[in-house]
């Protein structure tokens, strides 16, 4: 087995009141080439773990290590990891060549090495005929460009990015996420960075590592970590609007299982479940319900709010105990004070315990 | 001879009439006009630079117009100054006073204007409770987090209980999570209070899910108002288009064939007769706008479309593809995640359009023909 390109072991930062931990026993390995997002809210300690990568800030307790050796006490600058802000770092009054030369200039590199790097990593990026402007010329997402090049051409081990995108308009974004995907697949790079926009995970990484009060919650493949949610906080913090979660208890009804809050009762159709006792959080995702007219079944109620997104919208919809989101076709949708049904399907519910907010094996 | 602009009931609470305002020669914003109705939240939305803060900050007497007319209530709100404009404006950066508690943050208006302590906490009390913050009112702003400071912010604006409130970017400094949920917060106060909103934003996903009306505007002009959903289905030009909507709208140019056939990306596709009409109307070309989620993969044998695939971009549940047709006009289309799962690069695929939803631009103006 190859050496993992990045491992973090029961990586630990206590704050220094020492009253809370900003990362709490963070495990995480990134094999070479691949590239893992660190997704989570404001205050999850996802930025400082990617600081404690960096040098930037050191781990109270716990063992990282890039390509097998540990760097933890390794001063930032000499780990041969390059971290990409939010805010660009650029020169603006020096030219593009100037940037992006930077880094290696500042090493000592001879004069022709900088030049040929500084080729090599502008045509990459497709700024050779921006190299002579001034940073200062450029719109945010050449700014960005440029603060990774400046980043690349020192051929780091792994490209460490800081909420990259978070400072582009829409369209910038989307452009830049190509160019990352395009950077991965024609260069292998290694990469991890840390985000708050799931849909900027989703699209870049091949792993996400989902944070929350300094813990990662779930580490999976994309997919996974949106399909199989191993944590209330994942399921919570995943999804557009995210699953809608309910607690309650899971009981039998007249030998069907059901679902189960207050007045709001659930049938579940799946005999593969089991009755337990204490709370569970029942979840499903706003894509997996359909609205039905409200006489063909029992969960039915008023609308309450419709947010409309263009080729669907999201429907609130009032079950007394609880309202669920509904992800409904813009066409035909209904109108608030609407009364309409809700059906699910039995297949995409997931079951959290109540009180660890793990998911519930089925 | 003009009557006296009055205030009454059915007056809108905001409106706009033939607004420019001039910066060192450059207009920032030209002859624009809009109303807020009472009880209404409306959206500005643009892009950065558009003169969303402009317009924002002439409706808060900030700045003045050049020319044209501000009207508040129905009332010609010239001679007006920003306190006797009965609105309130909350910015981006959520400027509370970082010493006090959220309790005197939100205080601090009525504090100003020597309300009794006694009708002050009655108020401040109900204010937290209906913006779910009351666990913070004996804190300081820096213990808060994001979204409690935004609703602190809030309720200090609120415990006025003014007529218009405006809102600059009110949400962008805030997590994707957060933002989206105060969304439908602020949508949901807005309508228990009644008030009239103005807010402005860049991000049209916010602008959809809580506006009554969308202005959009573009360069200092008013581009559309419209509802969101017709704004989605019928910009007013192709910038509109390209603007509203994520991923972003097709534009293929398109040519009228014999038979009520329409000629795009490489192949042939029967659309409805008035759609036809108006391409021949407009010279028998234009740029369609197609939405990609009126896209969908078909047979490659049979579908009236085809193209390979260059690119896979994962969405969660659903992906967006990108695709090449053999005239080389690229398309984005939405479709399962698990779908795109099993397509390789370069895949042939074969493409269904749904065409009826389709909008046509004029190929020079680029405004939509109707």
């Amino acid at each position: 087995m190859s050496t993992p390109k990045l491992e973090l072991v029961n990586v630990r930062k206590d704050f220094s009141d020492g009253s809370v931990a900003a990362v709490d026993g963070v495990d995480l390995t990134v094999t070479s080439g691949e590239t893992v997002a660190l997704l989570g809210p404001s205050g999850c300690g996802k930025s400082t773990t990617l600081n404690m990568i960096v040098g930037l800030e050191q781990p109270t307790s716990g063992e990282i290590r890039i390509d097998g050796v540990s760097v933890v006490g390794v001063p930032a600058g000499q780990r041969n990891v390059g971290l990409v802000f939010q805010d660009y770092a650029v020169f603006t009054h020096m030219t593009v060549a100037k940037n992006l030369a930077f880094g290696l200039e500042v090493r000592g590199r001879p004069k022709a090495d900088v030049a040929k790097a500084v080729a090599e990593v502008a045509e990459l990026l497709g700024m050779t005929d921006k190299l002579k402007a001034k940073a200062a010329e450029l719109g945010g997402s050449e700014l960005q460009r440029v603060a990774i090049g400046r980043t690349l051409v020192t051929r780091p081990a792994i490209l460490l990015l800081d909420e990259p995108l978070s400072n582009l308009e829409a369209a910038a974004r989307l452009a830049m996420r190509r160019e990352l995907r395009r950077l991965q697949s024609e260069i292998g790079l290694t990469i991890v960075y840390v985000t708050h926009d799931q849909i900027e995970a989703l699209s870049l990484a091949d792993r996400i590592a989902v944070m929350s009060a300094g813990k990662i919650r779930q580490v999976a493949a994309t997919s996974d970590v949106y399909d199989r949610p191993d944590h209330v906080f994942v399921a919570s913090f995943l999804g557009s609007p995210p699953m809608n979660l309910v607690r309650g208890q899971l009981m039998s009804a007249a030998g069907d299982m059901v679902f189960r809050r207050e007045s709001l009762v659930i049938p579940l159709a799946r005999p593969d479940l089991q009755p337990r006792p204490g709370e569970i959080v029942f979840g499903i995702r706003p894509e997996a319900l359909t609205l039905v007219p409200a006489h063909d079944t029992p969960l039915a109620g008023p609308v309450t709010f419709v947010e409309p997104r263009g080729p669907e919208a999201v429907v609130t919809v009032d079950l007394g105990a609880a309202s669920l989101k509904v992800l409904a076709p813009a066409r035909g949708r209904p109108m608030e004070g609407d009364r309409v049904g809700v059906a699910l399907d039995p297949a995409q519910i997931v079951l959290f315990g109540g009180d660890t907010g793990r998911r519930l094996a089925l | 001879m003009t009557a006296p602009l009055r205030t009454d009931l059915a007056a809108p609470a905001l409106a706009f009439a033939g607004v420019t305002r001039t910066f060192r020669g450059a207009a920032a914003l030209e002859d624009v006009s809009f109303q807020v109705p009472e009880g209404s939240f409306t959206v500005l939305l643009g892009a950065a630079g558009a003169g969303k803060t402009t317009t924002l900050r002439i409706a808060a007497g900030l700045d003045g117009p050049d020319s044209g007319l501000v009207a508040i209530g129905g009332r010609d709100a010239g001679g007006l100054e920003p306190k006797d404009r009965d609105l309130a404006m909350i910015f981006d950066n959520l400027a509370l006073y970082p010493d006090k508690t959220g309790f005197r943050n939100i205080a601090s208006p009525l504090e100003i204007r020597r309300v009794r302590p006694a009708e002050i906490a009655a108020r401040v009390t109900e204010i937290a409770a209906t913006l779910r913050i009351s666990h913070v009112l004996q804190r300081l702003p820096r213990t808060m987090s994001g979204g409690e400071r935004q609703r602190v912010a809030l309720g200090r604006a609120l415990i006025r209980a003014p007529k218009l409130f405006l809102l600059d970017e009110p949400l962008s400094s805030l997590d994707a999570m957060l933002r989206i949920e105060l969304r439908a917060e602020l949508k949901r106060l807005q309508r228990e209070l009644g008030h009239a909103f103005l807010l402005a934003t860049p991000d049209f996903a916010e602008a959809m899910a809580i506006a009554d009306t969308v202005v959009l505007i573009r360069a200092g002009r008013v581009v559309q108002i419209a509802d969101p959903q017709t704004l989605y289905d019928l910009p007013a030009d192709r910038a509109a288009a390209r603007f509203v909507g994520a991923p972003e709208i097709n534009l293929v140019p398109v040519t009228l064939a014999d038979g009520g056939l329409v000629r795009v990306a490489g192949g042939m596709v029967a659309v409805p007769p008035d759609l036809a009409a108006r391409l021949a109307a407009a010279g028998g070309t234009a740029e369609a706008g197609i939405r990609p989620e009126h896209l969908a993969l078909a047979d490659a044998r049979t579908a009236p479309l085809r193209a390979t695939l260059a690119d896979v971009e994962p969405l969660g549940l659903k992906a967006a593809l990108t695709v090449t047709a053999p005239d080389g006009t690229a398309l984005r289309l939405v479709v399962e995640a698990a779908v795109a799962r099993g397509l390789a690069p370069g895949a042939p695929l074969g493409l269904a359009l749904e065409t009826a939803p389709m909008v046509l631009f004029d190929t020079t103006t680029g405004r939509r023909l109707a």
